[in-house]
């Protein structure tokens, strides 16, 4: 057993509370990743989990064991730094083998590991090179390789991928996968990326302001977010936050939207129960950009799916989808739409809102309505 | 307009280099003087000017500066004070950069609470006038029983030295990434393994600005060297001013001049082999890689 316990961890930097009680459980082999904006205290956390910052109160065991004022070189831990944090002086062969001479490993069998993991990552070439020989890229592998030579129990990635440029990024963001499913160890990764979150975590915390704002799974975050902030937070382009008015209309239970082309409603349908108490007020409605698309026959006669003739403002195209900007309520809306259904700017088109998967968030507080 | 542009950036070039010339000539007359003077013989400096070429080219008055000149009433020239100083200065600038560099990397890397202020203190003796300390110093020396021998010279210049090469390190080991050591602590290394396995390794430039900084101080050194040694445990500096002041008879410019250069060449060879890194570790301000 080798899963990751993290309980009630608080830390304060004098008077600064940065962590303010997290609460996590991982199983063996669980990647979790710990997202957040900068300062949201997941570094942090980071380096309490691998013992180089102490613990002002809480628990963190890893397997069963307790670690919390275990020295990082008892925990069975491996990490890989956003600087990569390469040893300038040595060559590729020692920075690997470091960690395994510091544990009197014999020198055979440091070899053989060298060996070993310099193959798996593809290195074999490097080994001989000092780190200001190499690319970025291969900066990035050399500091995997000095995590794997040790087989720990838990590896801990800290934005490692944030110094490579985009397409070196999202390549070495396969390879971290394709580590992790062939290798099974638990690993904990934090960024501030939510598209990196999303593609390598099995659980995600979302972090803010030292609490975690939620925990689960990707898809869980993605359509279930329990607050505006970590709506806002996942998905790209952002989820569309627009205030309207609740409404019964033709004793249907809507919401009222306003664009240049005039008012329009959107009937609720399945929410009726939470949101009876809303008529009259004005409710936050969360609707991603892909569920209001150019009008797609097929879909009409699906259940919560509503027409609407709407101005276009600006328009991006990104190849697969163009973005096209309308104003509800006085808010910018994104829209995700075909390109060859796109229209100009100051056009009308054609929009469908599908509202199955729509979310209702407080506008006081923020918090998830239903 | 071109024309005019080339004229005008001739002329600025001209003056440039006339005033670099003009420089470069005030500092090396002296030390021209100070070369012919020491291969002239006595004759040739009475009857010749500051300047003039020597009639004939001799090392004599070398040879005497090194082992035969007089310097009080002990006549066997420099060379036991040159040793003096060579066994004062290697110890005292190789444990001062060593200690100078262990303070650098606990203020950086080890930070502890007042590590800051502490620091702060420390800069406070590089600014610390020499004659405030010889009082004290004296008693303290007189303590420990080291009055009077190059142990104690040593010491002092140790002591004195550290406030320099800990600021060097410090400065130098601040540009370090700290993720290097966490890196290090988590491959399961300790204080010192870290210390002289990763972080000394890339002091390369900052040890040679250390070493030829406090190499220089040493060396030149005569306040120390003439307040706590005596006899025939002083070094370079101290025993070249008794030479010069050494009257018994004609007064011997050659073997003055000759001496001089001597006690001289030393920080000049440091100089020579290392300056150019010297440069370029005052200017270091990342380690590469």
């Amino acid at each position: 057993m080798s899963g990751l316990k993290i309980d009630n961890i608080q830390k304060r930097f004098g008077d600064v509370h940065v962590l303010k009680g997290i609460d996590i459980e991982i199983d063996e082999g669980d990647f979790l990743i710990l997202v957040g904006p900068s300062g949201c205290g997941k570094s942090t956390l980071l380096h309490m989990i691998a013992g180089l910052e102490s613990v002002t109160s809480g628990t963190i065991s890893i397997g069963q064991r307790d670690v919390t004022h275990l020295n990082p070189k008892d925990r069975d831990i491996a990490m890989v730094f956003q600087s990569y944090a390469l040893y300038p002086n040595m060559t590729v062969r020692q920075n690997i083998s470091f960690g395994l001479s510091i544990r009197k490993v014999p020198e055979s069998e440091q070899e053989e590991i060298v060996q070993r993991v310099a193959e798996m990552l593809q290195i074999g070439p490097l080994l001989d090179r000092k780190p200001s020989q190499l690319s970025g890229g291969q900066r990035q592998r050399v500091a995997m390789g000095r995590a794997l030579a040790r087989k720990p129990s838990i590896f801990l990635f800290d934005e490692p991928l944030s110094n490579l440029d985009a397409k070196l990024r999202v390549e070495m963001r396969t390879e971290i996968k394709e580590l992790h499913n062939r290798l099974g160890t638990t690993m904990v990764y934090v960024t501030h990326d939510q598209i990196e979150a999303m593609t390598l975590g099995q659980r995600i915390a979302i972090m803010k302001d030292g609490v975690i704002q939620q925990f689960g799974s990707p898809q869980e975050i993605y359509d279930e977010p329990v607050n505006q902030f970590v709506a806002g937070f996942i998905g790209s382009p952002s989820m569309n936050f627009i205030p309207c008015p609740v409404v019964k209309q033709d004793n249907q239970l809507s919401i009222e939207l306003d664009n240049e082309t005039g008012k329009f409603y959107l009937p609720i349908d399945g929410k009726n129960a939470e949101l009876e108490s809303w008529v009259g007020k004005t409710i936050i409605l969360g609707l991603r950009p892909e569920k209001i698309t150019h009008d797609i026959a097929s879909h009409a006669d699906n259940q919560g799916i509503h027409r609407a003739n709407c101005r276009v403002g600006i328009v991006e195209p990104t190849g697969p989808d163009t973005l096209v900007f309308i104003e509800l309520n006085n808010t910018k809306t994104v829209c995700r739409v075909d390109p060859s259904e796109a229209k100009n700017t100051g056009e009308n088109i054609d929009l469908m809102f599908d509202l199955t998967k729509a979310v209702f968030f407080e506008p006081e507080t923020g918090e998830r309505v239903c | 307009m071109v024309e005019q542009n080339q004229q005008q950036s001739l002329l600025g070039r001209a003056f440039v280099y006339s005033a670099l010339v003009l420089g470069a000539v005030y500092f090396l007359i002296p030390l021209f003087v100070m070369l012919i003077t020491s291969v002239k013989t006595l004759d040739d400096i009475r009857t010749g000017s500051l300047i003039s070429w020597p009639d004939q080219i001799t090392f004599e008055a070398w040879s005497a500066a090194w082992t035969s000149a007089c310097i009080g009433v002990d006549c066997g020239g420099l060379k036991g004070y040159f040793w003096n100083s060579i066994s004062m200065v290697v110890p005292a600038v190789a444990i001062s950069t060593l200690i100078g560099a262990f303070n650098g990397y606990v203020l950086t890397k080890w930070r502890f609470r007042g590590s800051d202020i502490f620091f702060a203190m420390l800069l406070i003796g590089c600014f610390i006038p020499f004659q405030v300390v010889l009082l004290p110093m004296a008693r303290t020396l007189g303590f420990l029983g080291l009055a009077g021998t190059i142990p104690g010279l040593i010491l002092v210049h140790v002591i004195y030295g550290l406030a320099f090469t800990t600021l060097f390190f410090r400065n130098f080991y601040v540009s370090v990434p700290d993720e290097l050591v966490k890196a290090a602590r988590i491959d399961g290394a300790g204080f010192f393994t870290i210390f002289f396995r990763i972080l000394l390794p890339i002091s390369g430039p900052i040890i040679v600005v250390s070493v030829i900084w406090q190499f220089t101080q040493i060396w030149n050194d005569f306040l120390f060297g003439v307040v706590y040694s005596a006899g025939d445990k002083q070094p370079i500096t101290v025993a070249l001013n008794n030479l010069v002041n050494t009257s018994t008879g004609v007064k011997q410019y050659n073997v003055d001049m000759a001496a001089a250069i001597i006690a001289a060449l030393p920080t000049l060879l440091v100089y020579f082999v290392a300056g150019k890194y010297f440069v370029r570790g005052l200017t270091a301000g990342s380690v590469k890689g």
